[in-house]
């Protein structure tokens, strides 16, 4: 491998040409302009190289603007596979298994909340169990769980948490078909057992933001969004009930490469033939953690949708918080894409990358099907977030896949360093953000700097056509785990 | 302190050693402890016993601390003294002392998802036994 190897194709695009490393059987396309090219570590170009490696890959190894290095995929990578050929790999998906986001919107305006926010995140941290070692307020029987584990969000919904009309704006209506619960492991299960309906800690957080430019006017008051209204974002996954569903296959897969006669540059790729029985448990165990993260996003939902209306004094038709829309954005999925004028049934990995449906596509809910599937990017706690839609042309690109964040550029230790003698909290209340947050050093951590601009990050997705910018939410006040 | 912190953009990982690998790989677990929270404050009120087996040195080592990680997140158990009373290539038990972890009382760090095998090493010497395992978070 090289780096002068690296290819610019245009202003937004970088190939990791087939030559690059042996054993590539593609090429990888890096989704980066000049400047975030610039901070591009080398180990993670090396991963798109190393993905590139797969059996049955189709299409490029393709990375978005936020990439940075993960274990095996790259954060930020896209990869499609053949049914037949092809692999499905745990290290695809990451160990936070639908790890996404959702975004509501409501009728409240900025200046009605500026006042009181600093009050509103204490309501909120109260009302959301978030933090290390914290529990739920829910605690699941056995039964519970694996109802949770096939209804998703459904489940959540039929226990008075939200209602019906939520689900359609939830991707795959916040229950993705084939989870099968009788392929979780005890310790998946008394891991998952205190942990629906929590935040977690690391990257997670509620955010209330508003709204601050509309690309798209049309487009964004068609999914609920205007000028100076209030939304807030819930980004969390499928806490540890995922990660032991995670740890347990990557076990699982590595005993079945010899089986299979696979040969990968890194153990963290782990995988199996799409059609073997490892890798078949492995989308059916996968499936029942997806389900579990829209359980929990929609716990967390119904808790803030309940702080706002108490807070308020308001009903909740006056409130009119209802979700615009809720992306995973590591997961894999079997979906159906045109591949040279045919279509085919592919699985898509999407490990830090977001789906991105253009206008017109089946799948989505009757409301959005003109206009795209809203694609939902967050950034760090003092910059911005942004509102998109999927495009045709990511759909010819990028197997209908845009970017899940900002990514991070600092480690964690050089944000700590960076901080010393610094109050993170006190600059961030200066830009008039408040946050809370449950443990000591997150904040510093989390601070914007150690993410990269997502402004860049989005700017090359929408420049590039892969999704199109529609409006960008600011900050208020942010709980933390 | 027989272990110290790896730094690597987004996550974290531990670096330790001992005189043996048995030494070591207890102090990779008090290491990664040390990452969730304040060792000092934590007692010695509970313990867990872990009995792991794998398949390589490698397996072993990110079995044995995603064990660890397990007890923690499921039932909140936070070790501060590791006996490793068996050890082989390929199987090894523990006895973890500590203590349960408490959120209001202790300070909570980082949430640990996984041990991962990314850029894992475990390097034998005659005399020294050192190790690095890095954490997804």
């Amino acid at each position: 491998m090289s780096l002068e190897k690296l290819r610019r194709i245009d202003d937004n695009r970088l190939e990791v040409p087939k030559d690059y490393k042996p054993g590539m059987r593609t090429n990888g396309v890096i989704f980066v302009d000049a400047v975030l090219e610039k901070g591009l570590e080398p180990s993670c170009i090396d991963q798109v190289a190393n993905v590139a490696t797969l059996p049955g890959i189709v299409g490029s190894s393709l990375a978005m603007p936020d990439i940075h290095t993960g274990y095996g995929f790259p954060i930020g990578g896209v990869a499609a596979f053949d049914l037949d050929e092809g692999i499905i790999s745990p290290g695809g998906v990451g160990y936070d298994i639908n790890c996404g986001v959702r975004l509501l919107r409501s009728n409240l305006k900025r200046e009605e909340v500026l006042p009181r926010i600093r009050e509103l995140v204490d309501t909120l941290y109260d009302a959301i169990p978030a933090g290390v070692g914290s529990k739920g307020k829910i605690k699941l029987g056995p039964e519970a769980q694996r109802k949770v584990l096939v209804k998703g969000a459904r489940w959540a919904v039929e226990e008075g948490y939200g209602t019906a009309a939520d689900l359609e704006k939830i991707e795959s209506n916040g229950a993705i078909d084939g989870a099968d619960p009788g392929l979780i492991s005890d310790k998946a299960y008394e891991r998952g057992r205190a942990q629906q309906g929590t935040l977690g800690s690391g990257n997670h957080f509620i955010e209330v933001q508003y709204v601050d430019e509309i690309y798209d006017e049309k487009t964004a008051n068609a999914i609920g969004i205007f000028k100076d209204n209030i939304t807030v974002m819930i980004h969390t996954g499928s806490r540890g009930f995922g990660h032991q569903v995670c740890t347990d296959f990557l076990e699982v897969m590595a005993g079945a490469l010899n089986k299979y006669r696979i040969e990968l540059p890194d153990r963290e790729l782990a995988c199996a033939p799409f059609r073997s029985q490892e890798a078949q448990d492995y989308l059916a165990a996968m499936r029942a953690a997806a389900n579990y993260a829209w359980a929990n996003r929609q716990c967390l939902m119904h808790w803030t949708r309940d702080a706002f209306i108490s807070f308020f004094k308001i009903s909740p038709g006056q409130l009119g918080m209802g979700l615009v829309y809720d992306v995973a954005h590591n997961i894999a999925k079997v979906e159906e894409h045109v591949i040279d004028g045919k279509k085919r049934k592919l699985v898509v990995h999407r490990k830090g990358a977001t789906r991105a449906f253009p206008p017109g596509h089946p799948e989505l809910p009757e409301i959005y099907r003109h206009l795209g599937q809203p694609v939902i990017i967050p950034g760090d706690m003092g910059r911005a977030s942004f509102v998109l839609v999927g495009t045709e042309k990511g759909r010819e690109e990028t197997f209908s896949s845009a970017c899940h964040g900002a990514g991070r550029v600092l480690s964690r230790h050089e944000a700590i360093r960076r901080a010393k003698g610094r109050a993170i909290r006190r600059e961030l209340e200066d830009k008039g953000i408040f946050v809370r947050s449950a443990g000591r050093e997150i904040l510093a951590e989390e601070m914007p700097e150690a993410y990269k601009d997502v402004t860049n990050v989005v700017d090359v997705v929408h420049s590039a056509g892969i999704a199109r910018k529609v409006a960008r939410l600011r900050p208020m006040g942010v709980v933390k785990g | 302190m027989d272990y110290e912190q790896i730094d690597i953009s987004g996550d974290v990982g531990i670096k330790a050693w001992g005189s043996d690998c048995a030494e070591a790989w207890a102090n990779a677990g008090i290491g990664m402890y040390s990452l969730v929270t304040d060792l000092n404050k934590i007692g010695e009120s509970r313990s867990v016993d872990v009995v792991i087996k794998a398949d390589s040195s490698e397996g072993l080592l990110v079995k044995y601390l995603n064990e660890l990680i397990f007890h923690f997140d499921t039932y909140n158990f936070i070790g501060r003294r590791i006996d490793i009373t068996a050890f082989s290539e390929d199987s090894l038990r523990a006895l973890v002392y500590g203590a349960e972890f408490d959120p209001a009382l202790h300070e909570q760090r980082l949430l640990l998802k996984a041990a991962t095998y990314h850029n894992i090493r475990i390097e034998k010497k005659a005399d020294r036994c050192e190790v690095e395992v890095i954490f997804d978070i």
